[in-house]
């Protein structure tokens, strides 16, 4: 118990220290999350709209494989990814493999599935009202739907945080794309992996504190969201 | 007589379920409608053909002597010159003045006309300075009559109403009773539909009898 106590204080004085370390893996842990979401966002909001408003043959297929993605394995993506973007493989010519670049894009793997299902949650729960209302007003399709969006606004900007929670959490992807490389593609996560298993407990520590902090505080906004 | 609507051989259907099937209804410009019949007779599938939301599975309807053809373009224009009100209405987020203005926004008014049309159409429902407050946090009677003065600033051509005074205050019974019989001599057609088969009297209207999704004569009516 004592261990962990001293752990504590000691990532508690690192944190206080404003440790140059930790501030490096905060900061590329929230630009490479922040990045990835962005992405994830554009590709998925759309598609989350684009399932959830139309019919199509082989609907319940693409939902059922939205639904398998969420599921993902980190390390699964990673692996793919890698394939991709090492020296051998069809994109290695980029020299994106162990660089922040290549963190988002698999960010932006994961992140997407869960976008794409948040938002096409939001519109499967909208008022069924709510597009009929707009078009016998006068609004034309492309009204009617900005009408829907503006109505579940809050389930997607959710679906957004949702996918951002996934990406900033995850170290599947960041260690193996990222290459854990000190100052440039560290993230939490990966940083927690490495120092834990070298004995540096407390710093480790710190980082899940953070760590935790962004997970407390985007559930916090997640939560005042769907209250609205 | 201008006549609106003249439906000839319409039928919905849902799968092999017939809900609806008309064999002929002509609809005249400047009058008031009740539909009269039971739950399941067809009043809101019908409603919502003529309404141009849903189209029917067969048959020919015209509107204003045109042949309506369903398609994106046309049924918008239509949409354009007739209003319905459902039974339970949806008000957007936002406010009363944003819900009312939300079909003038729409059809491009210039925002100072878009606000006397508003003013003037909620002091029409007994609502006058309820512009400002919040469309969530209106009663069940305020937010239908809301959803009347959003459908009333439009001054549509034909006005549809489902259900309109059911499961509201008779203070806003009688203020709605007014302003829909007052709607015909304006220039608006009015079709509601209700169970209540003393309405086409107290509203000066003509009843439609629908039972199980067709026409009939009133003689034939259950009542």
């Amino acid at each position: 118990m004592d261990f962990l106590i001293s752990s504590f204080a000691a990532a508690l004085r690192l944190l206080g220290d404003l440790s140059p370390d930790v501030l490096d893996a905060v900061g590329t842990s929230l630009a490479v999350s922040a990045g990835a979401t962005v992405f994830a966002a554009l590709f998925g909001i759309p598609l989350g709209l684009l399932v959830g408003l139309t019919g199509f043959p082989l609907k319940r297929t693409v939902v059922t494989v939205l639904n398998t993605l969420m599921a993902v394995p980190t390390v699964v993506v990673g692996l793919l990814v890698y394939g991709f973007l090492s020296r051998q493989g069809p994109l290695g010519v980029l020299g994106l493999l162990f660089s922040p670049t290549a963190i988002v894009i698999g960010g932006i793997l994961l992140a997407t599935p869960i976008v794409a299902n948040y938002s096409l949650a939001s519109v499967r729960g909208a008022d069924h009202r709510i597009v009929p209302t707009a078009l016998t007003l006068g609004a034309g399709r492309f009204l009617a739907v900005g009408s829907l969006i503006g109505e579940i606004r809050f389930g997607i900007l959710a679906a957004v945080i949702a996918g951002f929670g996934r990406v900033v959490s995850e170290v599947g992807v960041a260690m193996m794309l990222g290459g854990n490389i000190r100052g440039y593609t560290r993230t939490m996560t990966t940083a927690i992996a490495l120092e834990t298993s070298k004995g540096e407990f407390a710093f480790g520590m710190a980082l899940g504190i953070v760590l935790m902090t962004v997970a407390f505080l985007v559930n916090l906004f997640l939560g005042f969201l769907q209250r609205k | 007589m201008k006549i609106l609507y003249r439906l000839h051989s319409v039928r919905k259907c849902y799968g092999v379920n017939v809900v609806l099937a008309i064999e002929d209804l002509t609809i005249a410009g400047n009058r008031l409608y009740t539909l009269i019949g039971a739950n399941g007779a067809g009043k809101s599938t019908l409603l919502n053909i003529l309404a141009f939301l849903s189209p029917p599975t067969s048959g020919e309807i015209f509107y204003a002597g045109h042949r309506v053809d369903w398609d994106r373009r046309s049924t918008k224009e239509y949409r354009r010159k007739v209003t319905l009100l459902h039974q339970s209405p949806y008000l957007f987020g936002g406010t009363v003045y944003d819900n009312v203005a939300f079909g003038l926004k729409a059809r491009g008014i210039p925002a100072e006309e878009r606000q006397a049309i508003v003013e003037n159409a909620l002091d029409t429902v007994g609502l006058r300075g309820f512009g400002g407050r919040k469309a969530r946090d209106l009663s069940g009677g305020e937010t239908q009559r809301v959803a009347v003065a959003r459908a009333l600033s439009l001054k549509p051509e034909v006005l549809l109403l489902d259900e309109p005074l059911a499961n509201i205050d008779r203070e806003t019974t009688g203020v709605l009773e007014t302003v829909i019989a007052s709607l015909p001599s304006q220039g608006t057609t009015v079709v509601m539909t209700t169970h209540n088969p003393e309405h086409p009297g107290r509203l000066n209207g003509e009843a439609i009898f629908l039972d199980g999704g067709r026409v009939i004569p009133r003689s034939t009516y259950p009542l």
